[in-house]
């Protein structure tokens, strides 16, 4: 039996990234307050080892710094209000991809009993303190300017 | 008084200094403009030429945040108007997220992207080849090329695999938009020869209009005859200074710019 493992990693320090993204999304006139970003990343992990992935997944320093970063279990693999997940369309196909794995690999962690791997990007976009946007607000903001649809995917 | 060029540096732009040296060299007046210029700044230039690097680091996409820089207003509007626009490398990605390239969609509503090279997402910094794919006429900036002219220049991205919708790619290949394909030197297309696993070779694109091309590989690192790589034009100039300083290879893209901004020197017919 198969079952997913998601986790986002944030940063602790300044995130430059989601500042200029902030800033960019205001001067085209998108309503938000703040805005959060982090990798996603979801496993497809054999449930015997589901429990033990999350202590390996902290070894892994390509994912995970314990001096920059925050790693946190995601209860669901699915975004949260006012979130949207970018991913490649390649790595939305449901099947591992070698790419994926071999990063994995070069980091000299071997998952054992991992199917698959995908990594999104993470976006959550708030109005205001305690309140996230509009799904019309954060399907304007996908669409203008954080997911090319060339090539990427927006889950919501 | 030479056509005046624009060359666009937002931050994280490099090879700036690289592409001025290459405009100039075929009677271009070029200008560096910087982003805390502001956008005005950026109005009633002949032409613009968009330099490769990591604009704003390359946050959310490569391209992306330039794209809807203020700066990209005036390269918008002014490509819109029909002046000649070349992106060379992240200046092409910046000219596919803004939409002017392949143009198929609304400005600002990429229908295409250079997405991260494949296998694997690695950076490549390689030799390549590039082929003309299209009818010199079809592209104001290719026009002094002749069918199939075959250009050396350096591959340097970590996000230049043509990507599009299956339709997509089709329509931009029946519609004449893929103005370069990679190849070998003898100018045959294949695998091998493609950096990135771009679909159908593609290098470069160009839009309805052929006013705008946007090109991956840097034409302007392989702009003089002392960076030829395969040595046949080198040797002919070894022991002299003169030939060896002198322009050749890449150094056609940017004379197919001048040519079609109207400049008529001598230097552009030895730069075949």
């Amino acid at each position: 039996m198969r079952t997913q493992r998601a986790y986002s990693v944030e940063l602790t320090i300044p995130d430059n990234e989601a500042y200029t993204a902030l800033v960019t999304l205001v001067r085209l006139g998108i309503v938000c307050r703040r805005l959060e970003r982090a990798d996603v990343w979801v496993f497809e992990v054999e449930e015997a080892r589901a429990e033990d992935l999350e202590a390996h997944v902290r070894t892994i320093e390509t994912i995970f710094n314990p001096n920059k970063h925050v790693l946190r279990a995601l209860g669901e693999p699915h975004p949260r209000p006012g979130e949207v997940w970018i991913g490649e369309r390649d790595e939305d196909a449901g099947q591992p991809r070698p790419g994926a794995v071999r990063e994995i690999q070069i980091a000299g962690r071997l998952l054992e009993g991992v199917y698959g791997v995908r990594r999104y990007k993470g976006w959550r976009l708030w109005e205001s303190e305690g309140e996230t946007v509009s799904p019309a607000v954060l399907a304007n903001a996908v669409e203008t300017l954080l997911c090319n649809s060339a090539f990427q995917v927006a889950i919501r | 008084m030479p056509p005046r060029v624009a060359v666009p540096v937002f931050p994280g732009s490099n090879s700036e200094e690289e592409t001025v040296r290459a405009c100039l060299a075929v009677g271009l007046h070029a200008t560096l403009v910087h982003w805390s210029a502001g956008a005005k700044a950026l109005r009633g230039f002949d032409g613009y030429v968009l330099p490769g690097g990591f604009a704003y680091e390359d946050r959310i996409r490569a391209g992306a945040i330039a794209a809807h820089d203020g700066m990209m207003d005036s390269v918008v509007a002014e490509a819109q108007r029909g002046a000649l626009v070349l992106g060379i490398c992240n200046g092409a990605q910046i000219l596919v997220e803004s939409g002017l390239v392949p143009g198929t969609g609304p400005a600002r509503r990429p229908t295409a992207a250079f997405a991260p090279n494949s296998p694997g997402g690695r950076f490549v910094c390689r030799h390549v080849y590039v082929k003309l794919s299209i009818s010199p006429d079809r592209c104001a900036i290719t026009t002094n090329l002749r069918a199939d002219e075959i250009i050396p220049m350096w591959a340097a991205h970590g996000e230049g695999r043509l990507a599009a919708g299956r339709q997509e790619l089709g329509r931009l290949q029946r519609a004449g938009h893929i103005a370069f394909r990679y190849c070998d030197r003898f100018g045959n297309l294949s695998a091998e020869a493609t950096p990135n696993g771009s679909p159908l070779g593609a290098a470069a694109l160009t839009n309805k209009d052929g006013n705008v091309l946007a090109i991956m590989p840097h034409a302007e690192r392989d702009a003089w005859t002392y960076q030829q790589r395969d040595g046949t034009v080198r040797l002919d100039a070894r022991g002299d200074a003169a030939k060896m300083l002198a322009p050749a290879g890449g150094i056609r893209i940017f004379a197919g710019l001048a040519r079609a901004l109207g400049v008529k020197t001598r230097a552009l017919g030895v730069m075949k």
